[in-house]
């Protein structure tokens, strides 16, 4: 008589987790985590939209992906807006490539995605080039941290 | 009743279960594979509210306005016009707690102001101003044990700026 092994409940719990993930990773895919640059914790609950994307690492600045202007070159300049970073937001709101470009530049907002170390002269004129690009609304991202519970 | 179902399926089938391998094969890629891929550490988002264009706009002159000032020794608390308190660093990080103890008495005074300022020194790291900017907007408040402890809103529009 042969003796198979009963599946079922193995079954089961595949398909509950495959539903899970799936519709786990569909709902969050606004943003993906960024992984050279730690961001600040926060406990503010609001999701993130469709917007242009700033990063802003330790060393460099990337504006919806690409690189546009090393930290140190912001650090030493005493322009409060950055000339590259202002090209290259207002090209986004020109040529416009593509449904998703499309959606992001007509929102005219800005999310920034800075590094926890960053000086806040830097942060400020990121912001300061925005603003004055037309980009009214600007966003911080922050990882979402747990409401904590008293340690007592 | 159960024995006539298993005859009439061996009739039909010639077998009583289902060949669920293909499908188990597939599952057992999926699920490593949406592990993997998996965001466990959400992002959110704060909005700040920017004066409308480049800085240097002057505040509104009289109206109660919060405004904390980090510099990089200590925390300065003013109403916009007065300084109200300056927190030292506490072991090389700022007083958080000081901090949301006094902004929590203001916004006792002030209830109908939302409006706060967090005006920051050149070479602040950036995760201080989000740690204010949590200080400033909400604050925990305890409750009989730790599942009542709630949050509540205090100073929620919050402008960012320089230090003077």
């Amino acid at each position: 008589m042969a003796v198979g092994i009963n599946l079922t409940s193995l079954m089961d719990v595949f398909t509950i987790l495959v539903f899970f993930l799936l519709v786990n990773s569909a709902s969050t895919e606004v943003l993906e985590t960024p992984k050279r640059i730690t961001l600040p914790d926060s406990v503010v609950e609001e999701k993130p939209r469709e917007t242009v994307v700033i990063f802003i690492s330790p060393t460099e600045v990337t504006v919806q992906g690409e690189l546009v202007v090393q930290v140190a070159d912001i650090q030493r300049t005493s322009a409060q807006n950055i000339a590259s970073i202002g090209d290259r937001l207002a090209m986004l709101s020109e040529n416009i490539i593509g449904f998703n470009t499309k959606m992001v530049a007509e929102s005219h907002e800005v999310t920034i995605l800075a590094d926890k170390s960053v000086p806040f002269s830097v942060v400020k004129k990121v912001m300061s080039t925005c603003t004055s690009q037309g980009y009214g609304r600007i966003s911080l991202a922050v990882l979402q941290r747990a409401p904590e519970t008293s340690e007592t | 009743m159960a024995r006539q179902r298993h005859h009439y399926r061996r009739r039909t089938r010639g077998s009583s279960e289902l060949d669920m391998t293909t499908f188990l094969n597939l599952m057992v890629v999926l699920v490593p594979f949406l592990l993997i891929t998996a965001v466990f550490s959400r992002i959110t988002i704060v909005e700040l509210s920017l004066p409308s264009s480049n800085s240097g706009s002057a505040p509104t002159e009289a109206s109660f306005r919060v405004e904390v000032i980090v510099r990089a020794g200590e925390l300065e608390l003013t109403n916009g016009t007065a300084v109200i308190a300056t927190i030292p660093k506490v072991d090389g990080e700022y007083d958080l707690d000081k901090l949301s103890e006094l902004v929590m008495s203001l916004k006792r005074d002030h209830p109908d102001t939302d409006d706060a300022s967090v005006l920051l020194e050149p070479d602040i790291a950036y995760d201080n101003l989000i740690r204010v900017m949590d200080v400033v907007r909400s604050a925990q408040l305890p409750g009989a044990d730790e599942d009542t402890s709630t949050r509540v809103a205090l100073f929620t529009d919050i402008a960012v700026g320089d230090a003077p």
